[in-house]
C-alpha cells in the first residue's frame, strides 16, 4: 500500500479518516459529497477538537465493503466537484429560477 | 469574469474531459484543464472555444435577460408534454389469460375464471373518468390478463369511448395489448374497422420466446400461432404498421440480443426496445431464477445496440427504440413524452390505469403493488369518486412534488438530467420512498450507463454512426 499522506489518514483497519479545510469547502459541499458514499460505509463527521476550521469525516466499513484507499481518495475529488457546483451555481442559481419563471408563466392574451 | 455563466451541469466524462449540460439539453465536453479554466471566469471570450460553449448557451456575454427568454422557450418546448395532461388511459377489462409467462405479475385469472372481468357499469364509469381529461388526444390501451380473452367488453369499451367522442371530438386512439393468439379473423376486422393498433410481445426467437411467454395449454405452440395470427393480421391491415412488438428480458435472453434481434427482423419489424425486467414483487427464490443483475443488462444492452447499429451500417433500417429516445432529447430542441422516463415523472398526469374492478393507478407499476396489498398509488374508484378528487386530489398533488428530477438529490446536479426522469413509484417499491436513493438506485445506474455509452458514440464523430441516429429520430 503506498503511503498515505495528510489529509488522509488510516485510523484502524478499515477505518480511514479525511480532514476537510472549511475554508476551502462549504458545509453543504461535505453532506452532498458524504451523501454520494453513505450506501458503502459508515460516515462520520465532526468538528477536529484541535483545529476549528478542519471537519473529520470518518469512513468505517459496512456490509464487508473493503475500504482501500482509493475511496478517501475519490471522496476527496467528488469534494472538488462539489464545490465546483456549490460556487458555479451560486452564479447562475438565480438565473435557473428566471428561466423556469419565464418558461411557466402563464400567458396574457390582450 | 469577461462572461456570465448559465445554468449547467457537468460530469467527468472520462479520464481527460467533463462533460457539460445546460438546462436544455445542450451539451459540450471539455478538456480537463479548460473546463477549470472555463469554470474559473479564465477563457478567452474571443477563443473558438469559447464561442463554442456561448453557442451551447453555457455561458454568455450579451444580455442575461435576452438568453433567459430563449432558453426559456425552448424549456417550455422540452415541457410542452405537460400542456395536455393525462392522454395515455390503461383499461384493463378482465385479469384472464391464456398464458403464463414466467415474469407476470398481475395475478391473472384462468380462462374460465370470470370473478376478475370488468362490469359494463364500472366500464362506462371508465369512459366517462378519461373523457374529463382536459387532453385533447385520448389513447385508451387495453390491458390484462389478455384483453382478447374478453374481446366483447373491448369493444363496448371502444364503442362507449366512440360515442361520447361524438360530443367530445378528441383525438381519440385504441391500442390492444395482447398475445395475438386468441385474435381471428372477425376480430381482426373489428379492430382495423376501429383504428385499434395492436401491441403484441416477442421475446426472441422460438426457443426463448416459449420459454418465457408458454401458453397454459402446453399442448399448443406459442411461437407457431404468433406467428401464423401475425401474418393474417398483417394480411387484413394490409401493411406491417399495425402491430408493435415489446421484448422483456428474463435472465434466459441474456446472452441472446443478437437472435432476438435477428427475430424480429425475420418476422418484418423494424424496431425493437431492448427492455429490462423489473421483478420487484417477485418472492426472493422465484427472482433469482428470473431475474439479473443490472449490470448484466446493461452489458447486453451495449452489444444489442452495436449489432443494430452494424445492421443498418449494412443498408437494414432498424431502430433500437430506447437509444432513439434518449438521442431525440440528446441532439434535438423537441418533447419527448414518455411516460416512464419523463420530469415531472408521467404518473397520473401523463397516463394512468383503470383496473378490472374501476380502481384508478398512476402506473402500470402501481397496479402491480396493488397486487402485493399496497395501495398507496391508487387514487380512487371510478364508481366511488369524481374525476376531480382522483387527478386532481392531495395525493396526485403529493406524488408528483416527489417526481421532478430537477431537485431530487443527485439527480438535480446530474449532467445526464435533461435527458433522464424521474420514477417515484418504482423509488417506493424497490427502495421504500419516492425520493429513492440514487447511489444504489437500479433505474438509475441503468439509464446513466446508457446515456453514457450514446455519448460515448456520438463522441467517436463516425459520420456512419451519427447518419444512423438521425435516421432514428423520425
Ligand atoms: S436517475 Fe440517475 S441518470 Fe437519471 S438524472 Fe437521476 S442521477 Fe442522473
Amino acid at each position: 500500500m503506498a503511503v498515505m499522506k495528510f489529509p488522509v489518514v488510516e485510523l484502524a483497519k478499515d477505518k480511514f479518516q479525511v480532514s476537510v479545510d472549511m475554508s476551502l469547502y462549504a458545509k453543504e459541499v461535505i453532506m452532498a459529497t458524504i451523501y454520494k458514499f453513505s450506501h458503502l460505509f459508515y460516515i462520520h463527521q465532526q468538528t477536529d477538537t484541535n483545529n476549528q476550521t478542519l471537519v473529520n469525516v470518518i469512513f468505517e466499513s459496512k456490509d464487508n465493503n473493503m475500504i482501500t484507499e482509493d475511496i478517501p481518495k475519490q471522496f476527496c475529488n467528488e469534494l472538488i466537484d462539489q464545490q465546483i457546483r456549490y460556487n458555479t451555481n451560486a452564479q447562475f442559481g438565480h438565473i435557473r429560477d428566471m428561466i423556469v419563471q419565464e418558461a411557466f408563466k402563464p400567458v396574457t392574451s390582450k | 469574469m469577461a462572461y456570465q455563466l448559465l445554468p449547467f451541469r457537468f460530469e467527468w466524462f472520462n479520464e481527460n474531459e467533463y462533460l457539460l449540460t445546460n438546462e436544455v439539453g445542450e451539451y459540450i465536453f471539455l478538456q480537463n484543464n479548460d473546463f477549470q479554466r472555463f469554470v474559473n471566469g479564465e477563457l478567452d471570450e474571443h477563443s473558438e472555444l469559447f464561442y463554442d460553449i456561448e453557442s451551447k448557451q453555457i455561458a454568455t456575454t450579451d444580455k442575461v435577460e435576452d438568453v433567459v427568454q430563449m432558453l426559456a422557450t425552448k424549456f417550455r418546448t422540452k415541457k410542452s408534454i405537460l400542456r395536455d395532461f393525462t392522454s395515455l388511459h390503461m383499461v384493463v377489462p378482465t385479469l384472464r389469460c391464456n398464458s403464463s409467462c414466467i415474469y407476470c405479475q398481475v395475478a391473472r385469472k384462468n380462462m374460465d375464471d370470470h370473478s376478475a372481468d370488468m362490469t359494463k357499469k364500472t366500464a362506462k364509469n371508465v369512459v366517462k373518468t378519461i373523457f374529463q381529461s382536459p387532453s385533447p388526444c385520448i389513447k385508451i390501451e387495453f390491458q390484462g390478463g389478455d384483453p382478447s380473452t374478453d374481446f366483447d367488453m373491448v369493444k363496448y369499451i371502444i364503442e362507449e369511448a366512440e360515442w361520447q367522442n361524438l360530443f367530445k371530438k378528441k383525438e381519440l386512439d385504441f391500442v390492444i395489448c395482447t398475445n395475438l393468439t386468441l385474435l381471428n379473423k372477425d376480430m381482426v376486422k373489428y379492430l382495423k374497422k376501429h383504428k385499434c393498433m395492436i401491441s403484441t410481445s416477442l421475446d426472441g426467437p422460438k426457443d426463448l420466446h416459449d420459454t418465457n411467454r408458454p401458453l397454459q395449454n402446453k399442448k399448443l405452440d406459442h411461437h407457431a400461432i404468433f406467428e401464423k395470427n401475425l401474418a393474417m393480421i398483417r394480411q387484413i391491415w394490409g401493411n406491417n404498421d399495425c402491430v408493435s412488438a415489446l421484448m422483456t428480458t428474463s435472465k434466459h435472453s441474456l446472452g441472446r440480443f443478437k437472435d432476438i434481434i435477428d427475430e424480429y427482423i425475420r418476422l418484418g419489424f423494424n424496431n425493437i426496445f431492448l427492455r429490462s425486467l423489473n421483478p420487484y414483487g417477485f418472492a426472493k427464490q422465484y427472482k433469482e431464477k428470473i431475474a439479473y443483475p443490472v449490470e448484466e443488462f446493461i452489458a447486453n444492452y451495449k452489444e444489442g445496440l452495436d449489432y443494430i447499429i452494424e445492421l443498418n451500417k449494412q443498408g437494414t433500417f432498424f431502430v433500437e427504440g430506447f437509444a432513439a429516445l434518449l438521442l431525440k432529447r440528446i441532439l434535438t430542441p423537441f418533447a419527448t413524452g414518455f411516460v416512464d422516463l419523463q420530469s415531472p415523472a408521467g404518473v397520473g398526469i401523463a397516463g394512468a390505469i383503470y383496473d378490472y374492478d374501476g380502481n384508478v393507478y398512476v402506473s402500470d407499476e402501481a397496479r402491480m403493488m396493488a397486487r402485493f396489498m399496497n395501495y398507496y398509488f391508487k387514487l380512487g374508484n371510478v364508481n366511488e369518486n369524481t374525476y376531480q378528487e382522483m387527478f386532481n386530489g392531495e395525493l396526485l398533488h403529493h406524488i408528483i412534488a416527489s417526481a421532478c428530477n430537477e431537485c431530487l438529490p443527485v439527480c438535480a446536479e446530474c449532467v445526464f438530467q435533461p435527458y433522464c426522469g424521474a420514477d417515484p413509484v418504482r423509488n417506493m417499491s424497490e427502495q421504500g420512498d419516492m425520493v429513492g436513493f440514487r447511489p444504489t438506485n437500479e433505474m438509475c445506474k441503468k439509464t446513466k450507463a446508457i446515456i453514457h455509452y450514446l455519448f460515448e458514440l456520438l463522441q467517436k464523430h463516425d459520420p456512419e454512426i451519427n447518419r444512423i441516429f438521425w435516421s432514428w429520430l423520425n
